[in-house]
């Protein structure tokens, strides 16, 4: 830099610190984690799910219910943190018109079923052999819930363990803006 | 007579590469969509890995990705269209190479516009060096002034005094 004068110098230095500015936006500026999914506002992909009881369960044959969605692992730790809380959560909203479902993936079927029986078991849950009922909804990783409205739109999306309060919170929300036509069909 | 045995001969022959070419038919559609498969895993990060293609992770997730890719291909759909519906799913983080929209943008121009300016600040550091070089080589090469003869004689004579 012995050639440059002061001025050269400092338009050298403004160039660098512009450019390192501009490249940590580009590279860092927009990450948002857990990043929002780009399913919210869609409707929600129709399913067909064996549930470990042997039946099968079609997602829009809930239509009119609002819907709680939540994908999970016998091995993942955060799922096994959430799974009393979705079980209490399911109690007291068994007589709602909400219809929870766990949806068991990348996992082996006796592990699952052990689970399930370790935590109580009492809404509906199935397993994803192939991954195709989770790579459409877009999990990156478990748990995840999403929460889908009467009319069959996905509203909300929640990465990791819920809480009590969570659930409350989220599927109040969700009842609230719903247009719920399917009170004859039993909840969960 | 010979006739006939010649029309037969060739008939067996047209049914013979028929039949070896039906065969290979299945395996060359098996080919194509195996290499289309592995050109679009290569394309997709696994959501689950850090930094790992769709193709490169062995993941249950990115293996059950490929099952999906292939499954759309054999269906018919096009890579764009298999791409697209990942994306839907994912989001564009999905992409190995983000789209040259929006802010990403700056990733792509961003290191031409530093190797330019890069380029251009050791371009004007040569010259300028180069410049000051020849100005003092050009003062190098000047006859000395009048007071610098004087200096050089002065510093001579007070050097012999000081050896004497």
């Amino acid at each position: 830099m012995k050639g440059l004068g002061l001025a050269g110098k400092l338009v050298v230095f403004a160039a660098i610190v512009v450019l390192l500015i501009l490249l940590g936006y580009a590279v860092f500026g927009n990450k948002v984690f857990p990043k929002p999914s780009p399913l919210i506002g869609r409707e929600a992909s129709d399913f067909t799910l064996e549930l470990f009881n042997g039946d099968k369960l079609r997602l829009s044959d809930l239509r009119g219910k609002v819907v709680l969605l939540n994908f999970w692992a016998s091995w993942c730790m955060p799922c096994r943190e959430e799974a009393p809380t979705l079980e209490a959560s399911w109690k007291r909203y068994k007589d709602k018109p909400v219809v929870f479902i766990g949806i068991d993936v990348w996992d082996d079927k006796d592990s699952a079923l052990a689970y399930i029986n370790q935590f109580g078991g009492g809404y509906l849950n199935g397993i994803d052999p192939k991954g195709e009922i989770a790579v459409d909804y877009g999990v990156g990783g478990v748990p995840e819930t999403y929460f889908i409205d009467a009319s069959g739109k996905i509203v909300n999306k929640y990465t990791g363990p819920l809480t009590d309060e969570m659930v409350d919170q989220l599927l109040g929300k969700v009842l609230l803006s719903s247009p719920l036509n399917g009170l004859t069909k039993e909840g969960g | 007579m010979v006739i006939k045995v010649h029309i037969e001969r060739i008939f067996y022959i047209i049914a013979l590469a028929v039949f070896i070419f039906v065969l290979l038919i299945p395996k060359s559609i098996a080919d194509d969509i195996d290499k289309e498969a592995r050109e679009i895993s290569y394309l997709l990060m696994c959501p689950v890995c850090e930094g790992q293609t769709v193709a490169e992770s062995n993941s249950q997730l990115a293996n059950q990705m490929r099952a999906i890719i292939r499954e759309k291909l054999q269906e018919g759909k096009s890579k764009d269209e298999i791409i697209a519906y990942f994306v839907s799913r994912y989001g564009e983080t999905i992409l190995g190479a983000p789209p040259a929209k929006g802010v990403n943008w700056l990733l792509w121009t961003l290191p031409a516009i530093a190797l330019l300016i890069g380029g251009g600040i050791i371009g004007l550091f040569l010259y300028k060096s180069k410049e000051e070089g020849e100005k003092a080589q050009e003062e190098s090469q000047k006859p000395p002034t009048q007071s610098e003869l004087e200096y050089v004689e002065r510093l001579d004579r007070e050097l012999k005094e000081f050896e004497s």
